[in-house]
């Protein structure tokens, strides 16, 4: 992870040119709404990621980073649009800037661009999560569980679990199917072999016994034992080695078909018709069938997601993850067309088991076919294999499977209508043959025996491969399963205590025994939470808005507290808690403070007084905040704290734009009278809303600033230091004189900065009244560092300082 | 800190090698296709698994 020391924007959404001096610290951002606040936060993930998660998302169709990421004034410049971050890497101990121009967003500019540097940075490019803004932070409270489960596992970066278990599965109803059809072509194998040997059963005693006795005929040694390597016509004549044509065996096979063929109507009917039904439903459901046909080809493009233009039309996103979600959520409109696929394959597989039973009887019938010339016989059977095989194939894949519709109508076995003739006549043909010598039968018998044994075998290996595939794929996807289940549920339970942890130091005043309770079921992730004592209920059942953005905030720290644990070192917080109160809102502070110390929160608000109850608090100090007080579009943030105010307001009137200065001026006064009434303890009378003028703000510090440096002189005559109360006191003097020059321009500042009664000024009127508040304000800076002066301690104060302590009054008196 | 990813991948190879019904040659060619960043297809998957030897009649 990282943190940020320094920032520079440029044409950057709603940012001309701004500079941020960050320094590793919690970091607030406070302005009003439309300041630019939001802009920088999508500048610095831009910045980090290469994303703006504002243009991605529900409601963002036709936006694009690309397109929509510079400066409305510089979109066809897209060149002229870059941020420019200077990080830390805390892990590393080094600091290193990147520089993300929007024209070219994956190719950022790193330096120095040692490997571990691009590492850290490319993880962080692959964690857009750390930006939460309002519009995302109910997502994982207000939604129903299966929707939770999904943002929750995609924040947790599950897909890739998911991906795993999802293919694991794919592997073992493959190798079930596979070995399901391994075992089909064994016991078609074995049927053949037996009916060849004329055994019942087929052990290795039986089979021997049947074969010893040809051998014997041809004066053979038996064979005594059945090994691997055994071959069964071994010693028969290599050289004059006789046809395969066994007479009596070959009648076998075609009496075995034929007697075959009467059964064939009914061959897996049931299956077929299950099929059939399952293609009704979705003939009848047409949003189904839709689903159904796009499932894999959607899979398909999923899993060829690498960019956000996508693999299969080409359609440009704002980015991959975008079109990953869209795809997402086509495949879950989906689930019951996947049930529908399972039941196809299941029936589809079981077909094919038949099939291969009913090749491995026609098998040895075209063999004897093509042996004894019968070319039209040899044809019709060599079609029909050929037809049988293709069906084969079409069976074992659901796309294919759909077309079979009316195959398996009109029956799909598809026997040749001259089958019963044809071997009718082929038996007679057999028939007519003269009866081979016990010699020749023996010899045939052994020949025939060997093949079909080696077929056999070959099988019977195939099977046992099959069998220990799929085994260890059904044992591997059980195993995955568990584990994952069991990580899953220690994972919740992690994020369910944190959360409830968080959520009860926001709310220890009224919510101390809160908790929450994740129930976890495949596919969905349910929330109930605690409603003072009186039971679980689901977050929106009871709790208010302000209470459930609290529990939004806290899920998603839990959560990236467990993404990350102690590398979660910056978030970027885009108001994410303007739901909550105020005395809510200083428990947030505690939380982030206590819990999160080593996290740098980068911070938006439009509340003010929000922005400075983080200062009160001690989450972010002058230094580590800064405000926006407007917005232009040719100038952008309007930075309250901006030295060059001045500059800015001269060259306003410089071009006659009284009412432009004007508004800078009191936007100004606004800032520095708030500013220093907090760091001088002013009092204005008290407002319940923060909502202070400017009328009674200033005043109200002119008061206090003038009691402080009288308060400064009298006790520097208390402790004899007469230096400083001759300071003291020509600072008071000063600042007196100062006052009254700017009541001399009253009548003018009344108009002008109070009531926007601007309209018959000129800048020559303007001028003495931008001097005076210049002059008046100096009064309450250091000379030296150009900070405002402020007191210390807040309460009870001890000293009146500025930063570089060039200013250092004691306003203890010396005890009596 | 390692990913979610890479803590059940740890644990479900240990897992699935008490199993005895993977063996050991299996399970390190599983290793190595989990701890390849890249999503996994099952066709992968299914080339371990289908590595054995066949049987025979006894």
């Amino acid at each position: 992870m990282i943190k940020l020391e320094s920032v520079h924007i440029e044409e950057v959404r709603g940012i001309r040119k701004l500079d941020l001096d960050i320094r590793k610290e919690k970091f607030a951002i406070s302005g009003p709404n439309g300041s630019g606040k939001s802009g920088v936060i999508d500048a610095i993930e831009f910045g980090l990621t290469g994303q703006m998660g504002r243009l991605t998302g529900r409601g963002t169709k036709g936006l694009s980073v690309s397109e929509h990421g510079p400066h409305v004034d510089t979109a066809k410049f897209p060149d002229a649009a870059f941020v420019e971050l200077r990080i830390y890497l805390p892990e590393l101990g080094k600091s290193a800037t990147i520089t993300r121009k929007v024209s070219s967003p994956k190719k950022p500019k790193i330096v120095p661009a040692d490997s571990d540097v691009k590492a850290a940075l490319a993880e962080i490019a692959d964690h857009p999560e750390i930006t939460l803004s309002r519009r995302e932070i109910l997502r994982f409270i207000l939604v129903e569980p299966t929707k939770r489960s999904e943002e929750i596992q995609s924040l947790l970066k599950l897909d890739e679990i998911g991906q795993t278990r999802s293919a694991l599965n794919t592997a073992q109803n493959r190798l079930q199917s596979a070995h399901a059809a391994a075992t089909a072509q064994v016991q078609s194998h074995r049927n053949a072999l037996q009916l060849h040997l004329q055994i019942s059963t087929l052990g290795s005693e039986e089979l021997l016994e049947a074969v010893n006795r040809r051998r014997k005929v041809l004066e053979l040694p038996a064979i005594l034992e059945l090994a691997t390597d055994t071959k069964l016509d071994a010693g028969l004549s290599t050289t004059a080695k006789p046809s395969e044509f066994n007479k009596e065996s070959a009648l076998r096979d075609v009496k075995s078909l034929a007697e075959a063929e009467k059964g064939f109507p009914d061959l897996a009917k049931t299956e077929a018709a299950g099929i059939l039904a399952d293609l009704a439903r979705m003939e009848t459901d047409p949003s189904l069938l839709a689903a159904f046909q796009q499932r894999s080809f959607i899979e398909k493009g999923l899993s060829l997601v690498d960019g956000p233009e996508c693999p299969l039309c080409d359609t440009p996103w704002p980015s991959a993850e975008h079109l990953r979600e869209h795809l997402k959520v086509k495949l879950s409109k989906s689930e019951e067309a996947g049930k529908l696929q399972e039941s196809l394959l299941k029936n589809g597989t079981a077909i094919i088991e038949k099939v291969i039973r009913v090749t491995g009887l026609l098998t040895p019938v075209l063999k004897l076919a093509q042996g004894q010339g019968d070319k039209d016989f040899a044809e019709l059977l060599g079609l029909w294999k050929a037809d049988l095989d293709v069906l084969k194939t079409k069976l074992a894949t659901v796309d294919k499977i759909t077309g079979l519709k009316n195959r398996l109508e009109a029956g799909w076995l598809k026997v040749p209508e001259a089958l019963p003739k044809s071997l009718r006549a082929f038996t007679e043909t057999l028939n007519g043959k003269p009866d081979q010598s016990a010699t020749l039968d023996a010899q045939t018998f052994l020949t025939t025996a060997q093949i079909r044994l080696g077929d056999y075998r070959q099988g019977m290996r195939n099977s046992k491969a099959a069998d220990v595939a799929r085994t260890a794929a059904k044992a591997a996807y059980d195993t995955y399963c568990a584990v994952l289940e069991d990580e899953l549920n220690a994972l919740y339970d992690e994020v369910q205590k944190d959360f409830s942890t968080f959520y009860r130091v926001i709310n220890e005043d009224d919510e101390s025994k809160f908790t929450a309770k994740f129930t976890p079921s495949e596919g969905s992730l349910g929330l109930d939470v605690n409603f003072y004592e009186r039971g679980l209920f689901p977050p929106a059942a009871y709790h208010s808005e302000g209470h459930q953005d609290g529990m939004g905030v806290c899920l998603y720290l839990a959560l990236m507290k467990r993404l990350f644990g102690n590398r979660f070192t910056f978030s970027l917080l885009d108001d994410v808690v303007m739901s909550v109160d105020a005395g809510h809102r200083y428990q947030f502070c505690k939380l982030l403070k206590t819990h999160f110390p080593d996290t740098q929160f980068i911070i938006t608000t439009h509340d003010r007084l929000w922005a400075e109850q983080m200062k009160s608090a001690g989450l972010v100090t002058a230094k580590t905040s800064i405000a926006f007080h407007g917005w232009t579009i040719d100038s952008g943030p309007l930075v309250e704290s901006n030295k060059e105010i001045w500059d800015e307001i001269v060259a306003a009137l410089e071009k006659g734009k009284v009412e432009a200065a004007a508004a800078a001026l009191r936007r100004h006064l606004e800032y520095v009278s708030r500013l220093l009434a907090d760091q001088l303890g002013a009092s204005p009378q008290y407002r319940a809303d923060g909502n202070y003028e400017l009328g009674e703000m200033l005043p109200s510090v002119l008061k206090r600033m003038k009691a402080l440096w009288g308060k400064a002189a009298d006790v520097a005559q208390s402790w004899g230091n007469d230096a400083d109360k001759e300071t003291a006191g020509k600072r008071k003097a000063f600042l007196s004189a100062c006052n009254a020059a700017m009541s001399i321009e009253q009548w003018a500042v009344n108009k002008a900065v109070h009531y926007n009664s601007w309209a018959n000024f000129g800048k020559n009127d303007f001028k003495p009244v931008v001097s005076a508040f210049k002059e008046l304000l100096d009064c309450f800076r250091c000379n030296g560092c150009d900070s405002w002066i402020y007191v210390t301690p807040r309460i009870s104060p001890e000293s009146l300082r500025c930063a570089c302590s060039g200013i250092n009054f004691n306003l203890k008196p010396k005890s009596k | 800190m390692a990913t979610l990813h890479q803590q059940i991948a740890e644990k479900f190879l240990a897992k699935l090698a008490d199993t005895k019904c993977v063996d050991a040659e299996k399970i390190e060619k599983l290793r190595a296709l989990l701890a390849d960043s890249k999503k996994l297809k099952a066709d992968e998957f299914v080339k371990v698994f289908s590595q054995s030897e066949g049987g025979d009649i006894k």
